[in-house]
């Protein structure tokens, strides 16, 4: 029918976007308007299918392989970190983009580059801005030593970018047990010395646990007298200071508390 | 010269970074390399900022001295021989674990060796070695190292140093021979470009290995830098920029630094600075040196020997733009690459995202604004299919008059008022010279 929408209410995740995408890639034929929503909207329209999806490994993993093999690596990017955000309006631009660069048998790998586009724009917005998060992320996460050499972190970001911090840690701290715990969405990353990364959610911290977390050690204090001893006196500048590393951020870092 | 036996290593380490903090080459840059799984670290090419300090710039390595004890007598230093100062030095294994456990923790992204002259050169560039030989092979970190080079130390040093750090610098100190031999009399122009020279050499030459033999060792791999202080010998802003221009192209450096000269010590020879430090001034030169790198000017562009400083009231690429009206206005939809990287307002990444913007749909100024242009300074200086934004003069008094307006009105709003007050020291406001 023409003229008629079809939003679909997917769950709110990356994959849950991408497996929209799949389930309704045919319904973005000709003329026909598709959305892709994470939550039921609070008024529903009419002349408006909607339709649930079910979150499907598979499914996501398939829209995953074909926009990296088509598209390369530089786009899949741009959607991922577009899909991670918290927009409302995102699932229906990666939606929209991904028609304009794969639809009728297409294969536009410049698609990022027409700004003129308003999907096209939203996309490369959230990417930005994603990206500028998990960047300043890799900087600011402070690990606590909490006994028994295990290196604990928490943060408390935006958009959902802990999975993505795993490949640079252990990268970079292989020998390690490291974890690092997102306090907004109760997530934490675990890294176990020489092994792999694993994701696991509902993890709430004990009373106990968060006594250990305040006792400061030797290298804790030495840091904070770096930090003091750094500061050129005749430049203070608090607001540059404040605008590369706002006040957000500085709640769980040591060189603040 | 105060020596204390047996100091803590937090008094140490106080002692040491304060007397770091005047090196502002403080990046972590220029070098991707994934960790080999058998040590600690990695390192990006982007570099990351780990934290800010109270004055704005960032923390992300480790920036300290090895030893502040020095033979030179270099009049702007605070640890030159002649000052009473506590002085301290850290042994090679202490800096490793200060390094190893702030990277553990993801305080910094590595380290930044430098040292006063202890005896001489030659056993203080040893000693550097020595330690970031421990901290490569005995700890196996695989993180950044920026080494600082000491001038006259002898070449064989300055090669096995390049080896093991990521980024080597010489600092240049002065831009001015006359300046140097003034307020550095232990250092010389001599001493300073030879081991810049052997480091860009040893590069070109690495690079032809490295063609060869994938796993050939890397020497110097993320560059070297050097930097300058601005404001103590009274050099102009042009002497500075075309110092720099000349360093990037014959010695293929990375990056110049610009460091505002900080009066830390009373000498007849320095100046004194009143209102602080030239901190404008530094800006402006950082500025220009952008221009230099990313948007293909040359110093005689910018500046010249009858307008020798930068207007501190205008950036540089709009007093040029405003200089050279002749070049404008530029079409978005039709001008170059290059042309629009000339564009007050317009940087490269809006210059890039332009280009590829214009291939599917004709621009307008709603989408430069989406795109990220600075439309508040380039509307003067581009149309959009043949159009300005509003009806604006392209005359040098009106833009100036207007880009200065501290409400920013915009001109469309009152673009009848063609008259202003007369005043007769317009001149001096545009033109003031700098006197640092």
């Amino acid at each position: 029918m023409n003229g008629e929408k079809t939003v679909l209410i997917c769950e709110n995740s990356m994959e849950g976007i991408f497996t929209a995408v799949y389930d309704g890639w045919l319904d973005g034929t000709g003329n026909h308007e598709v959305e892709v929503r994470t939550c039921m909207p609070d008024n529903l329209e009419l002349f408006c299918t909607y339709r649930a999806i079910e979150t499907d490994q598979v499914k996501a993993g398939k829209v995953m392989r074909t926009i990296l093999m088509k598209l390369g690596t530089e786009i899949y990017e741009y959607i991922c970190y577009a899909a991670v955000s918290l927009h409302p309006d995102r699932g229906t631009a990666i939606y929209r983009v991904l028609r304009k660069a794969l639809g009728h048998g297409r294969c536009n790998t410049r698609v990022m580059e027409a700004l003129a586009d308003p999907d096209v724009c939203l996309v490369a917005k959230l990417r930005t801005k994603v990206w500028h998060e998990f960047h300043r992320y890799l900087g600011f996460v402070r690990f606590y030593e909490v006994g028994g050499g295990v290196l604990f972190s928490r943060i408390r970001p935006e958009n959902d970018i802990l999975a993505m911090l795993g490949p640079h840690f252990s990268n970079r701290f292989p020998n390690e047990n490291w974890m690092i715990y997102d306090e907004g969405r109760e997530t934490v990353l675990l890294h176990p010395k020489r092994g792999e990364c694993s994701l696991r959610s509902g993890v709430t911290l004990s009373e106990e646990y968060r006594e250990t977390l305040s006792n400061t050690e030797e290298y804790e204090e030495l840091w904070r007298c770096f930090c003091k001893s750094i500061t050129i006196q005749e430049r203070t500048n608090g607001m540059l200071q404040q605008q590369f590393l706002p006040l957000k951020f500085r709640k769980n870092m040591t060189e603040f508390t | 010269m105060i020596i204390r036996e047996s100091m803590t290593i937090m008094e140490k380490l106080e002692i040491l970074s304060d007397a770091a903090k005047y090196d502002v080459a403080c990046t972590s840059s220029g070098m991707d390399r994934r960790g080999d799984q058998t040590g600690i670290g990695n390192s990006i090419q982007a570099g990351i900022c780990h934290s800010f300090a109270g004055d704005g710039r960032c923390i992300s390595l480790l920036k300290i001295l090895y030893t502040n004890e020095c033979v030179f007598d270099c009049k702007y230093c605070i640890n030159r021989a002649s000052n009473d100062v506590v002085r301290a030095s850290f042994t090679p294994e202490e800096v490793c674990r200060l390094t190893i456990e702030f990277y553990r923790r993801n305080y910094i992204e590595g380290l930044f060796l430098s040292s006063g002259v202890k005896e001489s050169p030659d056993v203080t560039m040893e000693e550097l070695c020595r330690t970031v030989e421990l901290l490569r092979n005995k700890y196996h970190f695989q993180g950044y190292i920026h080494l600082k080079a000491i001038p006259g130390a002898s070449p064989e040093l300055i090669e096995k140093a390049g080896y093991l750090a990521d980024r080597m610098s010489v600092n240049l100190e002065l831009p001015t021979a006359d300046g140097l031999k003034r307020l550095a009399p232990h250092k010389s122009r001599r001493t300073i470009l030879k081991p810049m020279k052997q480091i860009q050499l040893r590069r070109e030459e690495n690079k032809e290995e490295l063609a060869l033999y994938r796993q050939a060792p890397r020497f110097v791999p993320a560059g070297q830098s050097t930097q300058m202080i601005i404001g103590a010998a009274g050099e102009s802003d042009y002497e500075i920029v075309s110092v720099a221009e000349s360093l990037y192209q014959n010695f293929s450096l990375k990056r110049v630094f610009y460091s505002a000269f900080v009066a830390v010590n009373q000498d007849k020879d320095l100046p004194m600075l009143p209102s602080g430090p030239p901190l404008l001034r530094e800006h402006r030169l950082y500025q220009a040196d952008w221009l230099l790198r990313f948007y293909g000017f040359q110093a005689s562009e910018l500046l010249s020997e009858k307008h020798p400083n930068f207007n501190l009231l205008l950036d540089p690429k709009c007093d040029w733009a405003v200089n050279h009206l002749e070049f404008f206005p530029v079409e978005i939809n039709t001008a170059d690459y290059y042309e629009l990287l000339r564009v007050p307002g317009i940087g490269d990444k809006s210059a890039k995202r332009i280009v590829g913007a214009r291939r599917t749909h004709s621009l307008d100024f709603e989408d430069l604004k989406k795109i990220g242009v600075v439309l508040k300074r380039a509307l003067y200086f581009i149309t959009c299919r043949g159009r300005m934004m509003y009806h604006t003069k392209l005359e040098e008094d009106y833009i100036i008059r207007n880009i200065l307006d501290p409400r920013e009105k915009l001109p469309g709003t009152d673009s009848r008022v063609t008259y202003r007050q007369l005043s007769l020291f317009d001149d001096e406001l545009y033109r003031k010279d700098v006197i640092a």
